[in-house]
């Protein structure tokens, strides 16, 4: 059995269990693409996929991230109906603190209304309407995205993962890629902690481990893990649907499928720091969305944990194969938004693999070589 | 009279039926069945449960690593959040509360 595994050809071994890995195991299979392995060294989703919020948006500051989330959208829309699993257009409300915000938030309303994305500001007394208890005492206004919405990040990634078994994908977890193996400048296959396995393309979509990985076939993708800290309170009967974002203080804050208010808020951290919990961030992230939510202060705190941003010097993530060796592609770097873009994601990616270029010309944008050709984006609008 | 049901999660409703199917969905670790069937992240945070499967696995055939117990998240039991909000304020030079 054990020499059988060792022969075994693969067409893709993806390298990586989270969200991006398992819903582009799903867009191969169901193209047809036979012979697709996932490899992830712990349990499915336990990198950053479980540790995120949920939250779904378009409403970003880059035409490439707002073209993209569009899609990811649609896609969000037909893989929840297909496979039946939990996803809500609820919204997101972003609270402007002071002029100043109110006028830059207007100004990115019309941007994203350019781009078919109809978000608009609203005046303060109108924030209760869309969020029931808010206290909105010292609120300018907001910024409203109607196409915003949340799923759960277990569900998703479950659903997601059983599908694409059903369709012939294999996963095995507890089984980390230690080296990409190449041969005259094509990738032949990965070493793993069960021997080699051999296959045509290494799809590299591990998180914070990408930069190790591509660094041993000398390719380097510019990627920092920033811890991020979130906790989330005991389950309650529905308060408010939209997930809620402190643009100023760069929060937010979600009501769960389950009920469960989960908050984040942004917090010094070192880039690449262990993931730790720190005494100061429940107090941090309660006061600020206390004066929001001030009986929040009487719920139970339930779980704090962190998790990384793996993030890029521009913000948007590395999409698509990295040049200097045929048959490898990389899916990593989101910057906080792994979730949200996972479908669209996968879609190209299968794309890339199968046709040999993404339907989308956006996503051309963010291959890797951007970076030595100093093409770089811009990305303002990233939370917690 | 209606049929008895047996929780294994308490908090969370999860009965040994739905232990049995995640397994034969192929899901076999504790963190990924805690995720799964949601066994463990309600308010007892798995104290009661999280054992409760291990010996449900066992007896169901599921060999699993006991000693890889899920990650124990603080603050282990709900707290009010005015505790936690007032550490700043709350804790004096000296240490004191």
């Amino acid at each position: 059995m054990r020499g059988a595994v060792r022969m075994a050809k693969y067409n893709v071994v993806i390298i990586g269990g989270g969200i991006t890995g398992v819903a582009l195991a799903y867009m191969l299979a169901k193209r047809g693409v036979e012979r697709v392995l996932v490899l992830e060294r712990n349990y499915l989703g336990s990198g950053s996929s479980f540790k995120c919020a949920g939250g779904i948006r378009a409403s970003f500051s880059s035409e490439e991230h707002v073209k993209l989330m569009l899609r990811s959208i649609e896609l969000w829309h037909e893989l929840s109906k297909q496979l039946g699993f939990y996803y809500e257009q609820s919204g997101y409300v972003w609270l402007l603190s002071t002029e100043e915000e109110f006028k830059h938030y207007r100004e990115l309303a019309r941007f994203h209304n350019t781009l078919g994305l109809t978000t608009r500001v609203i005046n303060g007394e109108r924030v209760s309407d869309l969020v029931p208890t808010i206290s909105a005492e010292g609120l300018v206004g907001a910024l409203f995205d109607p196409l915003a919405g949340k799923a759960s990040p277990f569900e998703t990634l479950y659903s997601l993962y059983l599908a694409a078994k059903k369709l012939g994908a294999e996963f095995w977890t507890g089984c980390g890629a230690e080296k990409i193996l190449i041969d005259d400048g094509h990738v032949v296959g990965v070493k793993t902690g069960r021997g080699p396995i051999y296959c045509d393309a290494v799809v590299v979509a591990a998180g914070s481990e990408t930069r190790r990985l591509l660094m041993g076939v000398g390719v380097d993708v510019p990627l920092e893990p920033v811890p991020r800290h979130a906790l989330i309170t005991e389950a309650y009967s529905e308060v408010f649907k939209p997930l809620v974002v402190d643009a100023s203080e760069g929060a937010y804050a979600v009501q769960v499928k389950e009920g469960n208010f989960l908050l984040g808020a942004d917090i010094e951290e070192r880039k690449g720091a262990p993931l730790t919990v720190r005494a100061d961030f429940p107090a941090l992230v309660l006061k600020v969305w206390s004066r929001w939510f001030p009986w929040l202060l009487y719920t139970g705190i339930l779980r704090y944990w962190s998790g990384y941003y793996v993030v890029t010097p521009d913000r948007h993530p590395v999409l698509g194969p990295v040049n200097k060796v045929e048959g490898i592609y990389v899916a990593a770097g989101f910057s906080g938004h792994g979730f949200m873009m996972a479908p669209v994601v996968a879609e190209e990616l299968t794309n890339w693999i199968v046709k040999g270029k993404p339907q989308n010309t956006y996503a051309c944008r963010l291959v890797l070589s951007r970076f030595a050709e100093g093409k770089l984006l811009s990305e303002k609008a990233v939370i917690g | 009279m209606g049929r008895l049901e047996a929780y294994v999660c308490r908090c969370e409703k999860v009965r040994i039926e739905d232990v049995k199917r995640a397994v034969e969905e192929g899901f076999r670790d504790l963190e990924s069945l805690k995720r799964r069937l949601r066994i463990g992240m309600g308010p007892c945070q798995g104290r009661y449960c999280i054992p409760l499967l291990i010996s449900i696995l066992k007896r169901l055939g599921v060999e699993i690593d006991a000693s890889k117990q899920p990650r124990i998240r603080p603050p282990l039991m709900p707290l009010p959040a005015y505790l936690l909000a007032s550490h700043n304020e709350g804790c004096s030079e000296d240490g004191e509360v």
